[in-house]
């Protein structure tokens, strides 16, 4: 079975009080690929990980992990 | 001026009038990058699997008239319009797109998830062209005769509208419950 990338990026950011809008500002893309991101639909690069971490004030170990 | 000229010019000329007709209509639309770029980027969607119908529906009166009697006269414009289109959809499918648009809007336009979508868009349309051409390679076993020329247009065309499809597709998925 392949593996996936999972996030908690909806659940971070709603704690934050942020919307994809706000949050896509925040790293540089669209609300859509960060739509994508948060529904597993899209992996993103280390780069952006890494971008979405630095926003949400998390880890990117934090923000992603590697569901079997 | 030769007829293939005139339906060269044409084309072109009617994809700098739509160009033009889109900047109109956002004349009063005080928008930051990001809300342009969410703006332009759903309206790519809804439209890329429609340049993809208006791009085939366009080969289909041309290859319904091909074996017939028509003047040579008819034969040069489509063409060249074709040729037009071709050329105009292969540099959107390849280049950011959204020509006329400010750099800061065209990269986000161009995003992550834009670039993957595009990418697998181009990778149908590479599979469906390869399949399009063992396609017409298979028809001329069967003592039919197919030019160069066509061969080309049956190929690119599938290729082309197939990779608009499947990048439409992508795109207006990554949309929903946005």
């Amino acid at each position: 079975m392949p593996e996936r990338l999972a996030n908690r990026l909806k659940e971070r950011r709603t704690e934050l009080g942020l919307t994809q809008a706000e949050l896509a500002e925040r790293v540089g893309v669209t609300r859509k690929t960060v739509n994508t991101v948060e529904n597993g639909v899209f992996t993103p690069s280390a780069t952006l990980a890494i971008k979405l971490a630095k926003a949400l004030d998390l880890t990117v170990e934090q923000l992603f992990w590697i569901e079997p | 001026m030769r007829p293939f000229v005139i339906g060269l010019l044409m084309g072109l000329f009617a994809v700098l009038a739509m160009a033009v007709v889109m900047k109109w209509r956002q004349r009063n639309l005080p928008m930051s990058a990001t809300e342009k770029a969410e703006y332009l980027g759903k309206r790519r969607a809804r439209m890329l699997p429609l340049l993809a119908v208006i791009f085939l529906s366009q080969q289909a009166t041309f290859f319904s008239t091909l074996n017939s009697q028509s003047p040579h006269s008819a034969y040069g414009p489509k063409i060249a319009a074709w040729l037009a289109l071709s050329i105009v959809l292969l540099f959107a499918l390849s280049t950011k797109g959204f020509w006329f648009e400010r750099k800061e809007v065209r990269d986000l336009l161009d995003d992550e998830n834009t670039r993957a979508n595009r990418s697998e868009g181009m990778r149908w349309g590479f599979l469906f062209a390869m399949a399009a051409a063992i396609g017409v390679y298979a028809l001329t076993l069967f003592d039919t005769t197919v030019t160069a020329r066509d061969a080309v247009h049956i190929v690119m065309t599938i290729g082309i509208a197939a990779a608009l499809i499947r990048w439409g597709m992508l795109e207006r998925r990554a949309h929903r419950d946005a």
